[in-house]
C-alpha cells in the first residue's frame, strides 16, 4: 500500500454548497459555479488568486466542464483538472488539492464537484457490456447482497437498518441544503416499496443534483492570502485507495466494505490519532447498510455492533459518536461529484461551530469517508 | 449457432447452447484462480496465467430479489441475483432461476444453468447466459 508523506500543513479555509435536489432549469455548470462562489466568499480569497483547481464529476456533460464552469468567474489561465473517480470523484478532487499544497507546489487550491444523476438504478459498466445480460450491475443490489450477509452474521433486525434512515431524515430536517427533509418512522421506512430485498426505497439514497466546493490553503500562507485564521480547519490526514485482491471480487461480505479499513488506518496513522479521538463522522451511506459497515470498518464501533449503537441513539446528533450529521447520502441525496466535498463542508461547518440547529456539542476531530466503484475509498481527517 | 454472452467467461461446448463451462485463469506463481479473463494475476501481479475450466457447482454466498431492475435488463422482474462461491475460490454473480424466494438461504448448493437471452433488438442479440439454479 502506498505510504503518503505529507509536507507542510494544509487548512480548509472556505466551503460552499449548492442545495441538493432536482434543478431541471439549471446546468451542471450553474450548480458548480454557485458552490464555488460561496466557498471563495467564505474563504476571503478571490478567484484571481487561486493557483489551481480540481473538479470532480462522473456523467458526461461535454468536455472540460471544470474549465467552462470556472470561465464564468474569469479566465485566469491556471491549471484546471477534471477528475472522475466514481462516487468518490469529489473527495478525490479534494485529496488532489491537499497533496498539491502539502507537497509544496501550490500555496492554495480550489476543489469542487457537481453532478446531475439520472433517475433509476445506478449502473457502473458501459451500455454494451455483457453485464447487462447478467443483471449484476446494480448498485443497490450490491448493497442488498452485503445487507443479507450482515443481517445473517450479526442478527441485526430490519428495524435497526431502518433506524439509519430515520436518523438521517431527522438530521436533514435541520439542514436547508438537504434533498429530502421529510421525517419518517421505522415503519414508514420498512413499508416503502422494495428495491432489492431487503432494501426498501427509503433505505437507498436518492439520485440527486447538487454541487460542493472547498478552498484549501497552506498554513504558512494564510497571512499572505489574508485568511481569517480563527475559521481555518486543519487537514490532519488525506488517504485514498483502490481495490486490492480479496479472493471474492466485488466485496459483499458483512465486514469489509470496499477499502475503508486500510484507508482509515492509514489516515489515523497520518494524523497521529486513533478512532477514540474522533468526535463526528461522515460516511458513505448510499444505503443504510453502508453506514453501519463504514462506521465499523473505521473502528469507531466494534464489528457487528453498529446496528445496536444506532438503535441506542449513539450515532444521533446527541450521541457519543454522531454519524452523518447533515443527513448523509440517504437524505442529502448523492450527486457523485459533489458528495465527498459535501462531507468536508459538513465537517468544517461542525468544527467551526456553525451548524446551527444540528450543531454537535463542541466537536474537535471529524472524519469524512467516501466510497466509489473500483473499490475507491477516501478518508479525510479534519481537526479544529 | 448460439453465442456466449462473454466467451472469456463462458465457453459453450455443444451446438444447442445448453451445455458449457465457466472459465477462469490460474496464476502459475501463487495459484490464485480468478473468474473470467486476466492478463496479470489479480493477487500477485505475475504474468504467467493459464486458463482453467471451473466446476459447475457452488454455494450461495449471498442473494437479493431485485424488484427494480437496471436499465436494459432483458429478463422478468422480480429476479433473484445470487453471489455464488466456487470451490476453486472465485465468486460468480448471476441470476438464480427455478427457485422459490422463500427457500433461498446462504450456503445452499447451486449448479450452473444456461439460458438463451435476447435483448429488444431481437434474434441477433441473443446470447447464452450463465445462471444458477438450486442443486
Amino acid at each position: 500500500m502506498t505510504q503518503f508523506r505529507a509536507g507542510r500543513e494544509v487548512m480548509v479555509v472556505g466551503v460552499g454548497l449548492h442545495p441538493f435536489g432536482r434543478f431541471p432549469e439549471q446546468s451542471l455548470s450553474d450548480l458548480a459555479r454557485d458552490a464555488v462562489v460561496e466557498a471563495l466568499r467564505d474563504s476571503g480569497i478571490p478567484w484571481s488568486a487561486i493557483p489551481i483547481a480540481y473538479f470532480g464529476h462522473v456523467y458526461y456533460h461535454g468536455m472540460s466542464v471544470g474549465e467552462t464552469t470556472l470561465a464564468q468567474l474569469g479566465l485566469t489561465g491556471v491549471p484546471i483538472i477534471n477528475v472522475e473517480n466514481a462516487c468518490s470523484s469529489g473527495s478525490t478532487a479534494f485529496w488532489q488539492a491537499y497533496w498539491g499544497i502539502t507537497s509544496g507546489v501550490f500555496d492554495a487550491a480550489l476543489a469542487f464537484g457537481a453532478e446531475k444523476v439520472p433517475g433509476g438504478p445506478v449502473t457502473v459498466t458501459a451500455e454494451n457490456s455483457p453485464a447487462r445480460y447478467i443483471g449484476g450491475d446494480h448498485m443497490m443490489a450490491g448493497y442488498a447482497l452485503r445487507m443479507t450477509r450482515y443481517m445473517s452474521e450479526t442478527g441485526a433486525p430490519a428495524s435497526a437498518l431502518a433506524q439509519v434512515t430515520v436518523k438521517a431524515r431527522q438530521n436533514a430536517a435541520l439542514n436547508p441544503y438537504a434533498h429530502r427533509k421529510e421525517t419518517y418512522s421505522v415503519e414508514d421506512v420498512l413499508n416503502s416499496r422494495l428495491i432489492a430485498d431487503p432494501l426498501t426505497l427509503y433505505q437507498c439514497c436518492p439520485t440527486s443534483e447538487g454541487a460542493a466546493a472547498a478552498v484549501l490553503c497552506a498554513a504558512d500562507a494564510l497571512d499572505s492570502f489574508g485568511v481569517d485564521r480563527s475559521r481555518a480547519i486543519r487537514i490532519a490526514a488525506a488517504s485514498l485507495t483502490s481495490g486490492s485482491y480479496n479472493g471474492r471480487g466485488s466485496d459483499h461480505s458483512a465486514f469489509s466494505p470496499y477499502r475503508t479499513e486500510p484507508a482509515g488506518l492509514q489516515a489515523y496513522e497520518m494524523a497521529g490519532i486513533g478512532p477514540e479521538d474522533v468526535d463526528i463522522v461522515q460516511v458513505h451511506d448510499a444505503a443504510t447498510i453502508g453506514e453501519l459497515q463504514q462506521v465499523e470498518a473505521l473502528h469507531l464501533l466494534p464489528y457487528g455492533e453498529a446496528w445496536q449503537a444506532t438503535m441506542e441513539g449513539r450515532t444521533s446528533l446527541t450521541g457519543d459518536i454522531p454519524v452523518n450529521t447533515d443527513g448523509g447520502l440517504l437524505a442529502m441525496g448523492h450527486p457523485f461529484g459533489a458528495s465527498g466535498i459535501r462531507m468536508v463542508h459538513e465537517t468544517v461547518t461542525q468544527l467551526r461551530g456553525e451548524a446551527g440547529a444540528r450543531q454537535v456539542d463542541n466537536p474537535r476531530v471529524g472524519v469524512a469517508q467516501c466510497s466509489g466503484a473500483g473499490d475507491v475509498t477516501t478518508v479525510h481527517i479534519l481537526t479544529k | 449457432m448460439p453465442v456466449s454472452v462473454d466467451d472469456r467467461c463462458l465457453r459453450l461446448t455443444g451446438e444447442g447452447g445448453d451445455a458449457g463451462v465457466l472459465l477462469g485463469m490460474r496464476c502459475s506463481g501463487c495459484g490464485v484462480v480468478v473468474f473470467g479473463p486476466a492478463t496479470f494475476c489479480q493477487s500477485c501481479t505475475a504474468p504467467d496465467l493459464a486458463e482453467v475450466e471451473l466446476g459447475a457447482a457452488g454455494v450461495l454466498y449471498s442473494y437479493t430479489i431485485v424488484r427494480v431492475p437496471p436499465a436494459g435488463w432483458p429478463g422478468a422482474v422480480p429476479y433473484v441475483l445470487g453471489e455464488v462461491e466456487l470451490p476453486e475460490g472465485p465468486h460468480v454473480l448471476a441470476e438464480v432461476i427455478d427457485c422459490e424466494h422463500g427457500d433461498l438461504t446462504i450456503g445452499m448448493p447451486v449448479s450452473l444453468a444456461l439460458q438463451a437471452v435476447a435483448m429488444d433488438g431481437g434474434a441477433e442479440t441473443e446470447r447464452v447466459v450463465y445462471k444458477w439454479r438450486p442443486a
